[in-house]
This record gives C-alpha cells, sequence and structure tokens, in this order.
C-alpha cells in the first residue's frame, strides 16, 4: 500500500511543478513583452481603435498592473490555486468554459485515435513477436520505420489527399458527424503504431524466450496457450509503461492534427491562441495537457504495479 | 575535431550511414542550386503544372516550387541539426558534471532533467515559439531546452560507468590530471554513445520544425521552409498535388534516412543486431 500512495504522491507532485513551472513561465512572458501591458488588454477589451490612456489606467487600477511585480506574481499563483483561470482576451468568455468546450471533443479524437492504433498495433506486434525476421517481422519493421518518419500532418495531408479529394469518401475536415472523426483518428492511429508496434514485438520476444515459458512448453502446454496465460501479463509491462510515454508524443500529434483538420479540441484552441497572444487561454491549454499527463503518468504506474506486483515487495523489503 | 570523428571511424561505419553526406551536401549547395529566385512572385502563373520553366510547378503566387525547396534545405536541414549540436552539448556538458562531482550537484543536475523529461517537450518549444513570435531564436531556445536532458542522462551514465573501469583508475595512478582524463578516457565512449541519439534526434528536430512550420509558428514567411510551404499550400490541395508532394517527400526522405543512419549508428555501437 505504502508503494502505492508513494506513486500517487510523486505524479500529484509532477503536476504541481508542472503547474507551477508553466504558470510562472507565462508570467514573465506577458510581463516581457515589448509593450505596455494596461493598454494591451485594453486593445483587447475595447477594440484597438477606441482605446484611450484613460481606459488603460482604469484597467491598471482595476487589474493591480500598477503594483510591485512580485505583488502581482503572489496574486497570479493565489488566483490559480483558487482554480481562477481568468477570461480569455479574445472572446471574453471564462477560460474555464472554453477548456471544457475543446477538451471534450480532445478527448473523443484521443480515446478513438488510441484504441485503434492498438486494434492495428496489437495484431501485427504481437504475430511479428512470434516469428522474428519472418515475413510479417520484416513488413511491420519497414512499415513502422516509415511511419515513425511521417510527421502527423504528412500523414493526414495523404490521407485526405486519397480518402476526400480523389475518392470523396470522407469529408476532409470539420466536427459534425462521425464520418469526420474518421481520418482525424487514423491519421493519430498511424502516428501511435509507428512506435508502438516495435515495443509491442519486442515484448513478446523477450517474454517468449524466458525460461518460465519453456517450463510451460515443458509442462505440456500448447504454444497459444502458453503465452495467454504465462505470456500476455508479462508481456504486458512494457507496453503499458510506453503508452503513458506515448501520451507526450501525442500531444504535438494532437497539436498538429487538429489544426490540420480544422477540429475544435484542446491544440486548436492552444494554437489559435498562441497566434493571438491570448494569455489567459494559452496558460490554461497548457495547464490542462501538463495535467492530463501526470494523470496518465499515474494510470500507467498503478496498472504496472497491478501487473508486475513485485514492485510492491521490493520497496517493503 | 579529431575527437569529434574518432569515435566514428568511417571503416567501422555502416552502409547506411552514407546517405547523410547527400542530406548534408543538399543544406549546403541547396539555395546554390535553385534556378530561380525562390522568392520572385509571378501572380499571371499561379498554381501552375510541372513544365519545362519550372519543373515542379507553380504556387498560389507564382513562386518556382523546385527553387523554394532547394533553397529551404539549409532552414529545415540546418537549424535541426543547429539545435541537436546545441541542445547535445549542452546535454553531454551537464552530463559529464553531474558524473564528476558530488552528491548534491548531481542530484541537483539529475533531477532538473527527469524533470524536463516528464514536460512534454512540443509544447515547450511551441509555448516559446508562440510569446517570442516565431523566427528561428525562440524555436531553437524552445526545442533547446526540450531536448537536452536525454543528452544529460546518456552522457551521465556512460561516463559513471567509464569512470568506474581499471584503464581510468591506471591512468589516474600514473598521474595525469583529471581533465586528461576526462579527454582521453571519457569522452569517446560518451560521444560513441551520444551518436545515434543525436543522428535519430536530428530527425526528430527536422519534424518539430517543419510541425511549427505547418502551424504557422515557426520561420516567418516568405522564408522557404518546407513545414511552412506545405502550411501554404494546403489551401490548394486540391489543384496542386505536385506542388505539395515536394516539400512532404523532402521532408519524408530526410527524416527516413535520418531513422535508418540513426537505429544502423546504435545497433553498431551496442554489437546488437535485431
Amino acid at each position: 500500500m505504502n508503494t502505492v500512495l508513494r506513486v500517487i504522491m510523486l505524479r500529484i507532485g509532477q503536476a504541481l511543478a508542472t503547474a507551477a513551472v508553466l504558470a510562472s513561465l507565462c508570467f514573465v512572458f506577458v510581463h516581457a513583452l515589448p509593450g505596455d501591458l494596461a493598454l494591451r488588454v485594453a486593445a483587447a477589451r475595447v477594440g484597438d481603435e477606441r482605446v484611450t490612456p484613460e481606459t488603460a489606467d482604469r484597467i491598471r487600477r482595476e487589474e493591480g498592473l500598477d503594483r510591485p511585480l512580485i505583488v502581482q506574481y503572489g496574486q497570479w499563483m493565489g488566483n490559480l490555486a483558487q482554480g481562477d483561470l481568468g477570461r480569455s482576451l479574445l472572446s471574453g468568455k471564462p477560460v474555464k468554459q472554453e477548456l471544457a468546450y475543446h477538451a471534450s471533443f480532445t478527448l473523443q479524437l484521443g480515446l478513438i485515435g488510441w484504441l485503434l492504433s492498438y486494434l492495428i498495433a496489437l495484431p501485427l506486434g504481437i504475430m511479428a513477436g512470434f516469428r522474428p525476421g519472418g515475413v510479417v517481422d520484416r513488413i511491420t519493421d519497414a512499415l513502422a520505420v516509415t511511419l515513425a518518419s511521417l510527421p502527423s500532418f504528412l500523414v493526414g495531408i495523404g490521407l485526405i489527399t486519397l480518402f476526400a479529394l480523389t475518392l470523396r469518401w470522407l469529408p476532409p475536415a470539420g466536427f459534425r458527424t462521425g464520418a469526420h472523426m474518421v481520418l482525424p483518428a487514423f491519421t493519430l492511429a498511424l502516428s501511435l503504431v509507428a512506435f508502438s508496434i516495435p515495443v509491442i514485438r519486442n515484448a513478446v520476444v523477450e517474454v517468449r524466450s524466458a525460461f518460465f515459458m519453456t517450463y510451460a512448453r515443458v509442462k505440456g502446454l500448447t504454444p497459444a496457450a502458453a503465452f495467454r496465460h504465462h505470456g500476455v501479463r508479462n508481456a504486458a509491462i512494457p507496453v503499458v509503461t510506453y503508452a503513458a510515454l506515448q501520451f507526450a508524443f501525442v500531444i504535438d500529434g494532437f497539436v498538429v492534427i487538429e489544426t490540420l483538420f480544422n477540429y475544435p479540441g484542446l491544440g486548436e484552441l492552444l494554437v489559435k491562441a498562441l497566434i493571438a497572444r491570448d494569455v489567459p487561454v494559452i496558460m490554461g491549454a497548457g495547464l490542462v495537457i501538463g495535467f492530463a499527463f501526470a494523470v496518465v503518468s499515474l494510470l500507467a504506474d498503478l496498472t504496472r504495479l497491478w501487473l508486475d506486483p513485485r514492485g510492491l515487495e521490493e520497496a517493503r523489503a | 575535431m579529431s575527437l569529434v570523428l574518432e569515435p566514428v571511424r568511417a571503416r567501422s561505419l555502416p552502409p547506411s550511414v552514407w546517405p547523410l553526406a547527400a542530406l548534408a551536401g543538399l543544406a549546403l549547395t541547396g539555395p546554390f542550386l535553385a534556378p530561380q529566385d525562390p522568392n520572385a512572385q509571378d501572380l499571371m502563373r499561379v498554381m501552375e503544372a510541372p513544365s519545362i520553366a519550372h519543373l515542379l510547378g507553380t504556387d498560389h503566387v507564382g513562386r518556382d516550387i523546385l527553387s523554394r525547396v532547394l533553397a529551404g534545405a539549409p532552414h529545415s536541414l540546418g537549424l535541426a541539426v543547429l539545435c541537436v549540436a546545441l541542445a547535445s552539448s549542452v546535454g553531454v556538458a551537464l552530463g559529464l558534471i553531474a558524473a564528476n562531482s558530488g552528491a548534491l550537484v548531481r542530484a541537483l543536475i539529475m533531477r532538473l532533467a527527469d524533470l524536463m523529461l516528464a514536460f512534454p517537450g512540443l509544447l515547450l518549444a511551441l509555448l516559446f515559439a508562440g510569446f517570442l513570435g516565431g523566427g528561428i531564436w525562440p524555436m531553437l531556445i524552445g526545442l533547446k531546452l526540450a531536448l537536452w536532458p536525454q543528452y544529460a542522462r546518456m552522457a551521465e551514465a556512460v561516463a559513471t560507468s567509464v569512470l568506474r573501469e581499471g584503464h581510468v583508475e591506471a591512468a589516474r595512478l600514473a598521474g595525469f590530471p583529471e581533465l586528461t582524463i576526462l579527454k582521453r578516457h571519457v569522452l569517446p565512449s560518451v560521444l560513441r554513445a551520444v551518436m545515434p541519439l543525436a543522428t535519430l534526434g536530428v530527425g526528430q528536430a527536422i519534424m518539430s520544425i517543419s510541425a511549427l512550420g505547418f502551424l504557422g509558428l515557426g520561420l516567418k514567411p516568405p522564408t522557404p521552409e518546407w513545414g511552412a510551404m506545405i502550411n501554404e499550400l494546403l489551401p490548394f490541395l486540391a489543384e496542386g498535388f505536385v506542388q505539395m508532394a515536394a516539400p512532404c517527400l523532402m521532408i519524408f526522405v530526410s527524416v527516413l534516412t535520418l531513422t535508418l543512419a540513426g537505429q544502423a549508428l546504435a545497433s553498431n555501437s551496442t554489437g546488437r543486431a535485431q
């Protein structure tokens, strides 16, 4: 139980550290940008033409921008600690509301893409691992290297050209119907497959050469039964570890794929906010992504402990 | 220079490393090979199909695609190399310092590396590029911050194990100064381990730089960077397939070459054939 608690504490600590670093970074950037901050906020609120020095002064007093930097920094972090992310400079809506709307789209795309990638990678990886150096192994290896050398926007452009522009089976962009999900989800899945096939394949190869597998065969189990009863769980350990690491790679995938397909997820929100320098939204999106990363890592840690209780034993000893 | 090249003597190199020379040549000579001015617009000839005058056609403002692809090589390839060179030298230096110092400094450097590794890398580059408004420097700084920890971890691990070996002990007993030992005995092993990582890293950096260009957060237009070209050509995908294919293929072939070379170098240095 101790280990589980320690793992949870570690990941919470990681999430808090990420949040603190990100929030501080945003604060520094906001104040380091050239020009008067109050004037910029005023311009974003009432429009460029209608800004007067008076509005800027009013905003300076209202928002406390005339106070010492250290006090403002304390306030910035204090608001954040209370869960107050402020309002978007662009739309004027609360950042929380914007994040909740876009996060649901990213979650859908992410889950479907991730499931799809394992539907493709698991059978291929296991088949390749059962016969290292065989035909399937060589084909999947070439496939994985090729996909690993393709940035996700190239995969996406290829799929759009083929299925939307040439065959006209699917819509090229948008988000209204299920058909809109197909191309972005496949793009994400194919970028993930590039890295999960070799991991699954190596895990299977490793497990199959283990002594306990030889023993299971000697005991009289068929290769398939031996793998089902003794192999799967052991092979799953590195795969689960990797699935969490993969999430870090997925993040740039989201940003790029959502922008390419005009899909209203967190990544697209982040890019739009970055281009418009909408700082509260940038920070909010960054925080959500950072937290999601920590949560996924935590889930992976716990799954790994469940699959491989030796981790618990070692900690106790 | 000899120090860097020494661990990778030519005769021990696997054959898939040689195509890298072609990439390097392209990055160095690309702009001089361009048949036309890559930024010269011709609004009478927009989105033209390939012809003798424009071998790969023209883009939406009538610029020659072939010239732009060639002129883009130093931006897309050169910057990636520069980025990895910066990140790996900082990483190796910090890793060596960590391996050679007391518990406190070592813990400080390595925990910082762990923290940075836990932070999604491209997000950092995106934030830098977004806040500082694109251009070369924000991108380089952002990517460098994201990339150095893996080199630091590798350098620290290799240096620590080498420092425990007999020949290092012998050199120390023979009275060689610590810095000479580091240079002669530790650095070659570290560089041998870092080389495959850096080769793969350049491929990753090409993808990150072109992704930033594609998002409109990389190099400023009209710089002919491949990712930015794809961003500009995307609305005209239906009319200009060849034009779009050109920068896409350049990115794919470059990254593939680097991936294959990196994998070959890695299995070469560990002696593990998979």
